[in-house]
């Protein structure tokens, strides 16, 4: 545009000006030639023509005309929606919940999966990763630190590459823990970055050599809330898991790390990783994947051009730190491996891989709300347009082109979801800090940074102008599609029977109703699936069981006396009130965290490959009862089971069956295949535990053995035992023991720091996945079942009001009130049936791209279809019987009197 | 059914695209307001030649947005304000060409009109 707004005002009235000043002269001149005033008036006038068209073709030099049409049609939009308040709310709600509900996990998708990281060029950023020739599977993004250095030292195409590992730091010496996100980070991580310091020096290569002391860098929020921003934080001692750190200066705001979904609060070098876990540090461990990679190329080096010069360095680094333990076979394909990079500019993130495919149904099943909210707005307006008939006919009657009515009725819709879009941006922040909680659990906390930027803000205006379209056209294409005479005569279009009353509305129902069937399938599968979960034969019971996590890390204590302290605590615990039983154990259900190895018979068959894998866990002796997962045969453990006794194990079920068939298990022995090759000591089986889940619930019960914790050392596991479990069953709710057992540990040993955390809060954590999207599907598959309801409802009533004519004479000719209503239920079955067919069809192609996400249940569920089916067809024909009896008990006396 | 919206038309007896050039060629003249190029034209074709307003106006508005002439506003004795245009550098190039190609357009049509003088020559 090249002229402002009050500028066209200006030219207007100057115009107007114009035009006079050339009146009055021609009246000037006519009656200077002796004609009379009003003569010389009507000269003038008809000289100069059409007046209102000389302006408004100057008015279309300027090349205004459409800005002035469009605030034209804004005003009158206005005007008109501020008519029927009614509609307009009911319009501008339903679409604030459907642009609201798209905003909200466009909101979540944008942040998890397309915006680029806060830092200086993300999109240059590579992220490093291993692939072997042999492997299918994705390559893997973790090195060993002993790689790390390799490729520190010896590539030749970055600028900057460096290395981190998120871990988690105990900011108390003692006592219950106080958990903070911390990096392990190497030296180049800031300045690769380009991440500058709020205070203080963030680390440089210097910082990050071989026997360093504890130094550390803050994240800005926490450096807000910690120190509330204090500049002498730097400079200032944090203790983290028990070990001193200076604090050397905080990064800057906006910086969270490159994680997406994390923020971190602490960041200490790699090198520092040797302070906090000492003799059990993993720099030279060859066979520890804990390191991410991200480098940035030098200037004018392309990707393809990194990716073959570390294909060329590859085979001398993995060279050099191949695990020499390792069986020949192994080793060899460690030397295979080939690095490779892939762009990182959007970070890196756990959060991303896992709700992938949750985020792209949510934006799916929104995307369907949204569309029912269209259709129902547009059925809606097309009742409108119809009332609206006979203004529509005037105007096309006085000259108006249909092009410009349509401009000006679409006008009307895009206002409307415009107003919808604003409050439904309202909907979306709250709805996004309510999905983050959802997502985020106390062990695995979401940290994610939403704003209401040009991006969002953008997405949501395009949305809305789609949507306004989208419900619009139909309704406008067909009120302008009038035959002006009958219009203008008065008569209602659509009067004679048969010629399709209402026709676009009632397809416009049946999409509705097949679009929510679809919704409400997907809930139902969501939902069946949650509930299979819930209710899953878990083998343990997790209801009140309070579960401590003890580390004894920076208590110093020999593995001996560590082994005592806990089996006293577990002696002490069992005396608290309220508790029924207490147990020990190195690893809990549903944890997320493992530990397997490859078992063999001593005499007999094995099982071969994975199949002899078996989950591993060191257990006390009432672990079995404290978790109500009853031994079937043979025994637990007892005392007798102690450290220097012959080894003993209990396996579950499925174990019992894949190694020894049908056999009695009980007295045979097995041994573990070590990593060096060599069979380790003989275990004998002394019981066979009830199955249980042990890492996640979705797994088929893997092949499991418990060891007793007393023998741990014996397994060459003893380190197993510095950060034990203890498993409380209680008779009451379990919280009420958090205070009591914290005093049982603290007056043992004060530097024990200590976490607690219900079984029950475990096995729920692990699910929330599935509970995010049976809640939020089931949630607008609710939603879409009622304004589908709504729409087919509307349309009904609009219908029914339209055949009062006909309904009158057919009452008039006899027709009792149970064949009318007949009539109109006819007519709503046909719609349901339309829709349910389509609804069934679409479902059967859509829902199996959710199969993967289902548990114990098929995407082509039958029971969850026809159920689906039933619930909608009941609230359809509900919502068609109130329109139906209406028309039913018409008077035709009435109808027919004021035809 | 619905009346087709007439598009723009001048409706002048003048020919198509003339009516910019006699514009510019009468505010060479010297600058003037709306009423006075009318008549201007009109007199000076021998009252031939009627300018529509509803052509006069558009098509100063549009010359004024090539910039080929400026418009002012100046007080008159009858009362009102008026508007008066006047001829720019590049309005007075745009004449100049205008000119030349009405020239190759008349003396073509002529050529057709009268064909055997042409031969003739």
């Amino acid at each position: 545009m090249k002229f402002s707004f009050w500028k066209r005002k200006q030219r207007d009235e100057e115009l107007s000006e114009e035009i006079q000043t050339h009146l009055t002269l021609g009246v000037r001149e006519e009656m200077e030639s002796g004609r009379s005033r009003r003569d010389a008036q009507f000269a003038a006038r008809r000289e100069f023509g059409n007046e209102t068209l000389a302006r408004e073709t100057t008015r279309d030099m300027w090349g205004w005309r459409w800005l002035g049409d469009l605030m034209q049609d804004i005003r009158y939009g206005l005007r008109l929606l501020g008519k029927n308040p009614g509609f307009t709310v009911v319009a501008i709600l339903t679409l604030a919940l459907g642009i609201g509900a798209n905003t909200a996990i466009f909101s979540l998708v944008d942040t998890v999966m397309l915006k680029m990281l806060p830092v200086q060029k993300p999109e240059e950023l590579v992220v490093l990763a291993i692939t072997y020739p042999k492997s299918t599977g994705e390559p893997n993004p973790e090195f060993t630190n002993p790689i790390w250095e390799q490729i520190r030292d010896q590539h030749d195409v970055f600028s900057g590459v460096f290395a981190w590992s998120q871990a988690r730091f105990d900011l108390a010496q003692g006592g219950e823990s106080h958990l903070v996100n911390g990096l392990e980070v190497s030296g180049d991580y800031f300045n690769t970055l380009g991440v500058q310091p709020a205070a203080g020096r963030l680390f440089v290569s210097g910082d990050d050599k071989r026997g360093c002391s504890g130094s550390a860098v803050l994240g800005y929020g926490f450096w807000q809330e910690h120190f509330g921003g204090a500049q002498n934080a730097v400079g200032s001692v944090l203790s983290l898991s028990g070990h001193p750190f200076e604090v050397i200066g905080v990064a800057a705001p906006r910086f969270y790390g490159v994680d997406v979904g994390t923020k971190f609060d602490v960041a200490i070098p790699i090198c520092a990783e040797a302070i906090i876990r000492g003799s059990n540090s993993t720099l030279d461990v060859r066979m520890a994947w804990w390191l991410n990679i991200v480098g940035r190329p030098k200037f004018g080096i392309s990707p393809e051009q990194v990716s073959a010069r570390l294909q060329v360095i590859s085979p001398q680094i993995f060279a050099a730190t191949v695990p020499q333990k390792w069986k020949a076979e192994s080793q060899k394909n460690y030397l295979s491996g080939i690095i490779v990079d892939s762009p990182a500019g959007k970070g890196l993130s756990e959060v991303r891989r896992s709700y992938d495919q949750p985020l792209r149904i949510l934006m799916a099943v929104v995307g369907l709300v949204l569309l029912i909210a269209c259709a129902n707005i547009a059925s809606l307006m097309l009742a409108r347009a119809a009332a609206r008939q006979k203004e529509i006919s005037v105007r096309l009657a006085i000259g108006a082109s249909r092009g410009r009515l349509i401009r000006q009725l679409l006008t009307e819709c895009v206002l409307l979801s415009f107003a919808g879009a604003a409050l439904g941006i309202l909907f979306a922040r709250w709805g996004c800090a309510i999905l983050v909680r959802f997502i985020s659990s106390p062990r695995n906390p979401v940290f994610l940074q939403f704003s209401v930027d040009s991006r969002i803000l953008g997405f949501t205006a395009a949305i809305a102008v789609l949507t306004g379209i989208l419900f619009g056209i139909l309704p406008a294409l067909r009120s302008t599609r009038v035959s002006l005479s009958s219009a203008m005569k008065g008569g209602r279009q659509d009067e004679t029977p048969g010629s399709g009353h209402f026709r676009p509305g009632r397809w416009i129902v049946a999409g509705q109703v097949a679009l929510s069937l679809v919704l409400i399938i997907v809930a139902g599968l969501f939902l069946r699936s949650f509930s299979n979960l819930l209710t899953l034969d878990t083998g343990f019971d997790r209801g009140n069981v309070m579960m401590i996590g003890a580390n004894a890390h920076n208590a110093n204590l020999s593995p001996e006396v560590r082994e005592t302290l806990w089996s006293q605590a577990i002696q002490r615990l069992k005396k608290l009130p309220g508790v029924t039983s207490a147990s020990e154990s190195v690893i809990t259900p549903i944890s997320g965290v493992g530990w397997n190895s490859y078992f063999h018979r001593q005499t007999g068959a094995s099982p071969v490959g994975r199949n002899a894998l078996a989950n591993i866990n060191a257990v006390s002796p009432e672990y079995f009862a404290t978790l109500r997962s009853p031994i079937l045969v043979g025994r637990t453990f007892n005392v007798g089971d102690s450290d220097g006794a012959p080894l003993v194990g209990v396996i579950n079920e499925t174990m019992a069956r894949r190694f020894f068939g049908g056999a009695d298990p009980i007295g045979q022995y097995m041994y573990i295949d070590q990593t060096s090759g060599t069979a380790g000591p003989l275990i004998q089986v002394i019981g066979v535990v009830t199955d249980a889940k042990y890492r996640t619930l979705r797994e088929t019960t893997p092949a499991t053995i418990y060891f007793p914790v007393a023998q741990l050392a014996a397994q060459q596991a003893q380190g197993m035992s510095e950060q034990p479990s203890f498993e409380i069953r209680t008779a009451a709710a379990p919280a009420a023991i958090v205070k009591s057992a914290a005093e049982v540990f603290t007056s043992m040993n004060g530097s024990i720091s200590l976490s607690f955390r219900t079984l029950e809060q475990q096995v729920n954590d692990s699910l929330r996945q599935d509970q995010l999207l049976a809640t939020l599907s089931g949630f607008f598959g609710g939603l879409a079942l009622l304004l589908a309801m709504i729409g087919l409802y509307g349309v009904l009533a609009y219908m029914v009001t339209q055949r009062r004519k006909e309904i009158g004479i057919r009452m008039a000719l006899g027709a009792g009130k149970s064949s009318i209503l007949g009539l109109i239920m006819r007519d709503v079955s046909i719609l349901l049936a339309a829709g349910i067919v389509v609804g069934v069809g679409i479902s059967l192609w859509a829902t199996h791209f959710m199969q993967r996400m289902l548990f114990n249940l098929n995407a082509r569920d039958a029971k969850t279809i026809i159920f689906s089916v039933a619930v909608l067809s009941a609230v359809a024909l509900l919502a068609g019987y109130l329109p139906a009896r209406r028309a039913a008990r018409l008077d035709p006396n009435v109808i027919l009197r004021d035809e | 059914m619905t009346p087709p919206k007439e598009p723009y038309q001048n409706r002048t007896e003048i020919l198509q695209g003339t009516l910019d050039m006699l514009i510019l060629q009468v505010l060479q003249w010297g600058p003037r307001h709306g009423y006075a190029l009318s008549k201007a034209i009109r007199t000076n074709s021998g009252e031939i030649l009627k300018v529509d307003t509803g052509s006069l106006y558009p098509a100063l508005h549009r010359l004024e947005r090539k910039k080929w002439i400026e418009a002012e506003w100046k007080p008159s004795e009858i009362g009102p304000r008026l508007r008066v245009y006047r001829l720019t550098k590049s309005g007075r190039k745009q004449l100049v060409s205008e000119r030349s190609r009405w020239a190759i357009l008349t003396s073509a049509i002529a050529g057709i009109l009268n064909p055997a003088k042409n031969e003739g020559d």
